[in-house]
């Protein structure tokens, strides 16, 4: 599937199939939690990151099912095509935006998701504390919700953010990476 | 003219603190007050003082910009105010430079703007700076008070600032800044 | 139309969901309400009687799970990756079999002439099996 075509579905459903809500009340709602998360773990931004990643996981495993339903797309021929489908449809249907896809790896194992708009990270400041800026990822449920809803698809991934704009970078992106498709489970060995 | 703009919370701490001068008509943007610079805590006696008239003028009417609320004569400074529907003060103290030999001390006493020029030193001849009570200076003064709120509400709006903090915001200062330019 | 039973296994090949309704003793001549007879190595020989052997439904599930699983590998392997089996039939009842991208199968055993199901398991899936079962509180 072309990445034109990815995107008109991505429109479609986003104009037909989805209920919307206040933005702002996502951004505060998500920005609350991060900023919870900073206050329990006392600033330990590196588990804040990883709870932030947990959750999202969590998140992605549902999300995968609410996203099928939804565009009942079958499954991707390949990794590009998985990108494509990320990007301009599970990103617009659920939050109405559509992160550029971009440099591949030669092998086709991995891509980076450039966001040009963060619903998340509106009228965010980082704590200046001289250290958030280093070591939170604001946005990093997203690197856990992909990494759940893929790995309910027959893909393992890792994804990671390697700029934020809230850090001070010209760009937000994340990378992500196939580590390898996971075989169908068998049931349990009869006794 | 000189400008000190002091946010305050409903319960009268301050959360921001800016200087600057004006920038219309060859201003440079730097703040150059009549008290000496080791007395600027002066700009903020002057501020605090004006309180209990903000506090009277905010039952007045509806309006969050209360325009120009007080005086100070022997400093020259005025105070205009403006006032988030939660209570937060905006306060801007503006002091016309000090005329270098004349004595019209009081603003009103100045002509509006395109006369005013004659004599006063830099940055007076625009109808802004030269004359804080007059109806230009009063708009100004409101766009200005506009656009700070704007960019106040987004800035609060962050996740890790909690109500009543102090803004350290660089963007916002920056936002202030721009907006002083602008429109001061 | 008569559905006989229906199945909803998760990507852990475990048995999430099973109804069944059995059939009317009087209905047609010994109608099973189970898939009992294409299972070639079926060793307990129990005839499908009306819905009674001293099989459990869990062995059933188990039964069905290895029959869908085993089928939409080998028709897999056939058709490419892409294929997938809609439904097959024996001569006592007609198995429908959906399976979500994420290998959610649904099974669905009806009479031999019931139309296909196959809209109707979609169905089951986008409108109750993701609001109830997934966005609501997905058992795990």
């Amino acid at each position: 599937m072309s990445t034109t075509k990815a995107s008109r579905i991505g429109e479609e459903l986003w104009k037909t199939r989805v209920d919307k809500i206040n933005a702002e009340l996502v951004t505060l709602t998500y920005g609350t939690i991060v900023a919870q998360l900073c206050q329990d773990y006392d600033s330990d931004y590196n588990e804040v990151n990883k709870q932030l990643d947990k959750m999202g996981y969590n998140i992605g495993m549902r999300l995968i099912e609410d996203f099928l339903a939804k565009s009942n797309v079958g499954r991707c021929a390949n990794f590009r095509e998985t990108a494509d489908m990320i990007a301009k449809v599970g990103f617009k249907i659920f939050l109405n935006i559509s992160p550029t896809v971009t440099n591949w790896t030669s092998d086709n194992n991995q891509f980076s998701l450039i966001f040009e708009e963060n619903p998340l990270a509106d009228f965010v400041e980082l704590p200046d504390d001289g250290r958030a800026q280093d070591e939170l990822w604001f946005s990093n449920i997203f690197c856990g919700v992909l990494r759940g809803a893929l790995e309910m698809v027959q893909m393992q991934i890792e994804a990671h953010f390697v700029s934020d704009v809230l850090r001070g970078d010209d760009t937000t992106e994340m990378r992500v990476s196939l580590v390898r498709y996971i075989e169908d489970e068998m049931p349990p060995e009869e006794e | 003219m000189s400008y000190y703009f002091t946010i305050l919370s409903p319960s009268d701490a301050p959360l921001f603190n800016i200087a600057f001068g004006t920038s219309k008509s060859g201003g440079d943007g730097i703040a150059r007050f009549r008290f000496p610079d080791s007395a600027q805590y002066m700009n903020q006696f002057v501020i605090h003082s004006s309180l209990d008239i903000v506090e009277e003028a905010q039952w007045m009417n509806g309006n969050m910009y209360l325009k120009h609320i007080d005086t100070y004569p022997p400093a020259a400074a005025y105070i205009s105010a403006f006032l988030t529907p939660s209570g937060t003060r905006f306060l801007l103290l503006h002091q016309p430079p000090q005329p270098p030999s004349t004595s019209s001390t009081g603003g009103s006493s100045l002509l509006s703007s395109s006369f005013s020029g004659a004599s006063s030193s830099r940055a007076s001849s625009s109808s802004v700076a030269a004359n804080p009570t007059s109806p230009q200076t009063e708009e100004a003064v409101r766009q200005f008070m506009n656009e700070v709120y704007e960019n106040y509400v987004k800035t609060i709006m962050s996740p890790f600032y909690r109500q009543g903090m102090e803004i350290r915001s660089p963007v916002f200062r920056t936002k202030v800044t721009a907006a002083g330019r602008k429109w001061l | 139309m008569v559905v006989y039973s229906f199945y909803i296994f998760d990507r852990h090949a475990e048995c999430i969901y099973k109804r069944r309704w059995l059939p009317r003793p009087t209905s047609i001549s010994g109608k099973a309400s189970r898939p009992t007879s294409e299972i070639p190595s079926s060793s307990n020989g129990v005839p499908p009687v009306f819905g009674q052997s001293d099989r459990t439904t869990d062995d059933d599930a188990k039964l069905i799970f290895g029959t869908v699983f085993s089928l939409r590998n080998m028709v897999r392997k056939l058709g490419g990756e892409d294929d997938s089996f809609v439904s097959y039939n024996t001569s006592q009842y007609k198995l429908h079999y959906y399976e979500t991208p994420t290998n959610i199968k649904f099974v669905m055993l009806t009479d031999v002439k019931s139309p296909s199901m196959r809209v109707a398991l979609q169905q089951i899936y986008i409108n109750l099996f993701v609001e109830y079962g997934v966005l609501d509180s997905y058992p795990r």
